[in-house]
């Protein structure tokens, strides 16, 4: 069987949901708690309901990716947060793009490999928990771009051609089959852009990743993350870039906190402000910009603020 | 007569998890190098010479190298590869075995911190301290959402179970800070960007 690559909005979700299973991102929470204060709202203009589930855990992707994890705890962890879905019978939707790869990847590995989903199902029986595989899972971004016209029905502060950048980031675009865009050149972001009024700006760099991913942060911050990051600030600044919307609040982290620290390296002023998806369309929507959180970011937003004429 | 280039070894032996079944049928044509990246900026860092070497029963000398703990893990490999080879799971699973032969003790044991932390909160990265705690309480009190993520106690210590039950807390309590074992980083010298 020929599995699809690139499905359209109508063919990845063909029933836009009533009920979404939103699926808690650590950093999503703690370090840019606007994230997911944005989807909320964004949600409620859009008569979506979302639930949150207070037993849902973190889903234990980045540290094992640090194999700082046996894979085999990050699977039962998987198994057991998809459970909490589908014992509600609903879809995944997760706005973190670790959050989506790793549950999409862990969940792909146990229901074809028998072998490690009886291992697992040996595991979450002892807590009480049964994995079936019959939850979906999706990213926020996509039910954007699902209900984009919607959106642009509602948009009250249109971006007034704000040169924007956008950055992918990594783990969405990696699935590679039956998702909205070619990993080789998505623009499905530019243009959710485009509608809600922004001019999207095509950089050089802008499908590099964040580099904060693996935990190379930490491990390889000055030799490799950092002379990474440097490259796409610059090409992103060579194009005016006047701020870069991300669709993962794990790339937000990288990409605003380790800014600072490189202008100090290079000595260049690159301030370009990093905002969520999730953030932008709310800002757009004219939702209450105390509720989406911008003190917490490292790079100051006042300059795309005060653009839109948001104080 | 046919010649073969190379002689495969009879076992992938780096496939602890036998989670990369197609990687024999690598092309060896670079698109995941041209697209890397890391090998951008490190050249010694060549996915399609680790696949050669791993393919060939050479993984010794990647299992003792740096450049293994360099991949970012961007998938821009897997992306492009025209055999869909997933090398991200590959480089999962070197690292892995890199640590059961004693070597790169020093790219994983900073994350025993994190992992332990992670095991009493239920969340990846909640701030140790006093300070950053009360600063994601205090941005999240000024956004109108409860202080801390609603994260339930059965949540927190079924996690935590589960962290028992896979072998998981003694994994991370023996990775050794003090004493990382010695690394062979021959490849480092004078090549990084």
């Amino acid at each position: 069987m020929i599995r699809k690559r690139v499905l359209s909005p109508e063919e990845r979700i063909p029933d836009i949901p009533e009920t979404i299973f939103l699926f808690r991102s650590c950093t999503g929470s703690m370090e840019y708690p606007g994230t997911e204060n944005s989807i909320k709202e964004i949600c409620k203009i859009l008569g979506v309901q979302v639930v949150m589930d207070p037993d849902q855990t973190c889903c234990s992707g980045y540290l094992l990716t640090c194999s700082a994890y046996k894979p085999e705890f990050s699977l039962a962890v998987t198994a057991r947060n998809l459970s909490l879905a589908e014992s509600r019978k609903l879809d995944v939707y997760a706005f973190c793009n670790g959050c989506y790869g790793y549950i999409c990847e862990l969940s792909h590995i146990m229901l074809h490999n028998p072998d490690y989903k009886k291992m697992i199902d040996g595991v979450i029986d002892q807590l009480g928990y049964k994995y079936e595989g019959k939850t979906r899972i999706f990213h926020m971004q996509e039910l954007y771009y699902r209900l984009k016209d919607k959106i642009v029905e509602n948009v009250k502060r249109p971006l007034d051609g704000l040169r924007v950048g956008v950055h992918y980031g990594c783990h969405y675009l990696a699935r590679q089959y039956g998702i909205l865009d070619e990993g080789g050149y998505p623009t499905f972001i530019e243009e959710i852009i485009e509608a809600i009024g922004g001019t999207p700006i095509f950089y050089k760099e802008r499908q590099a990743c964040c580099g904060g991913a693996v935990g190379r942060g930490f491990t390889h911050k000055e030799n490799v993350v950092h002379a990474h990051l440097y490259k796409k600030f610059m090409s992103a600044k060579k194009e005016n870039i006047e701020c870069i919307v991300t669709v993962c609040p794990g790339c937000n982290t990288s990409l605003d906190r380790e800014q600072p620290a490189i202008m100090e390296r290079s000595g260049e002023a690159i301030n370009i402000p990093i905002i969520d998806i999730g953030q932008m369309i709310a800002l757009t929507l004219d939702v209450d910009v105390q509720k989406l959180g911008f003190e917490a970011n490292s790079v100051s937003l006042d300059s795309v603020l005060n653009k839109l004429g948001i104080h | 007569m046919t010649r073969e280039r190379f002689r495969y070894s009879e076992e992938v032996d780096v496939d602890v998890y036998k989670l990369v079944d197609n990687l024999r049928s690598c092309l060896a044509c670079g698109k995941c190098v041209g697209n890397c990246p890391v090998a951008r900026l490190t050249p010694s860092y060549n996915s399609r010479q680790i696949i050669r070497d791993v393919l060939s029963g050479n993984s010794d000398r990647w299992l003792r190298s740096e450049e293994i703990w360099r991949c970012l893990w961007c998938a821009n490999c897997y992306t492009v590869c025209p055999m869909d080879i997933n090398y991200p799971l590959l480089m999962l699973q070197l690292r892995y075995k890199a640590m059961e032969s004693g070597y790169g003790m020093q790219y994983i044991a900073p994350f025993k911190k994190f992992a332990l932390r992670a095991r009493e909160d239920g969340l990846t990265f909640a701030p140790g301290g006093e300070k950053g705690r009360a600063r994601v309480m205090r941005i999240r009190s000024n956004i109108g959402a409860v202080p801390w993520p609603e994260i339930s106690d059965k949540a927190k210590a079924e996690y935590k179970a589960l962290f028992d039950l896979c072998g998981t807390t003694k994994f991370v309590e023996d990775l050794d800070v003090e004493n990382p074992p010695p690394l062979d980083l021959a490849y480092r010298k004078g090549r990084i960007a």
